[in-house]
């Protein structure tokens, strides 16, 4: 955890972008690489750092299929990827609380 | 991009990204995003990156109830129009029933260009469940189909047949919605008001007698999706 309690995996622009958009999708359900980078738009080598830090830390998995011009690589959020995420949403809000009382 | 560039291996990827220690330069670009990003940036980032997850990857069902609304209500009528006054009664006109197709035909490709905009690249459950779904009503149609052809040669009553194939797609899709919209486990309110307004409007309607029933199909069918197509979103926010 960094110093104000937000886990550093996810404190990222471009990675906070990445888990939310993954987490808008039912559980068990994935989306395609090219289809996260339109959501996202990043390039694809930027994403690809991104999920790696990501895959590292268990919070998605991805998954490549075929070969070829019918390959695909398809990323999905976690159980520990959701769950880091409702654990980071909480802090930021507490955060957001105390800030706003003070 | 296409599907089969999706993934460059490793060493493309750093080397594109013009990395030689890609461990250390990542974690120093890490640092350096992270300590410009506030809790309040952060917040917004969420909270704009849901907003646009959510607005591409959902099917925009308002314009799917605005366009089968708009079917049933035109293609209805468009057959009432042409039976209006018959005496003898002997059935919808040719031109009445091609509108119909050609409305028809003009919602489905909508229809699917919508859920394809929406699923690309989407992957698990949900296409199983929208692939059943799609055969369910592909099958009730088909089954329709013979049935009505099935009808018109073993019947001389023409307004029996014309009554039971107006009411057979509103029944079918109204079964449908009704079956299928606890499917995604969340009960989908919308999907079942539609559903049982059909089946109620296809049952209650047929004491009007055939003329009228496509009248009341008319209205009261299409009526209800159209109406369904603009308190969607007001449902979806409460």
């Amino acid at each position: 955890m960094s110093d104000h309690g937000l886990d550093p995996v996810i404190h990222v622009p471009a990675r906070l972008r990445i888990v939310v958009t993954l987490a808008a999708l039912r559980e068990g359900e994935d989306l395609s690489f090219t289809r996260l980078q339109d959501l996202i738009g990043l390039t694809p080598g930027n994403l690809i750092t991104h999920l790696r830090k990501l895959e590292d830390a268990g919070y998605v998995m991805t998954d490549r299929t075929g070969n070829g011009n019918a390959a695909r690589t398809s990323v999905a959020l976690t159980r520990d990827g959701r769950a880091a995420l409702e654990s980071y949403t909480t802090a930021l809000r507490q955060l957001l609380d105390s800030a706003g009382s003070r | 991009m296409n599907a089969g560039a999706d993934m460059k291996d490793d060493a493309g990827m750093d080397e594109a990204a013009g990395l030689n220690d890609p461990a250390d330069v990542n974690k120093a670009a890490d640092l350096n995003e992270a300590a410009g990003m506030d809790v309040q940036q952060a917040a917004a980032i969420m909270r704009q990156a849901r907003e646009r997850a959510q607005r591409q990857l959902a099917v925009r069902r308002p314009v799917l109830f605005l366009t089968w609304g708009l079917v049933v209500l035109i293609g209805y009528l468009a057959l009432w129009l042409s039976v209006r006054g018959q005496h003898p009664f002997h059935g919808p006109t040719p031109p009445a029933v091609v509108t119909l197709i050609v409305l028809f035909v003009a919602a489905a490709v909508i229809t699917a260009w919508v859920v394809d905009r929406a699923s690309s690249g989407v992957g698990g459950p949900s296409v199983l469940q929208r692939g059943i779904f799609v055969l369910a009503l592909a099958a009730g149609g088909f089954a329709l189909d013979i049935f009505i052809h099935a009808a018109s040669q073993a019947s001389t009553d023409r307004a029996l047949v014309v009554q039971l194939s107006a009411a057979a797609p509103l029944l079918i899709v109204g079964l449908v919605f009704v079956a299928s919209c606890a499917a995604n486990g969340i009960l989908d309110w919308p999907r079942l008001a539609v559903g049982l307004w059909l089946l109620a409007v296809a049952a209650e309607g047929a004491w009007a007698g055939v003329v009228t029933y496509l009248a009341v199909c008319a209205l009261a069918g299409g009526g209800g999706i159209l109406m369904m197509a603009a308190v969607e979103p007001w449902l979806r926010r409460s």
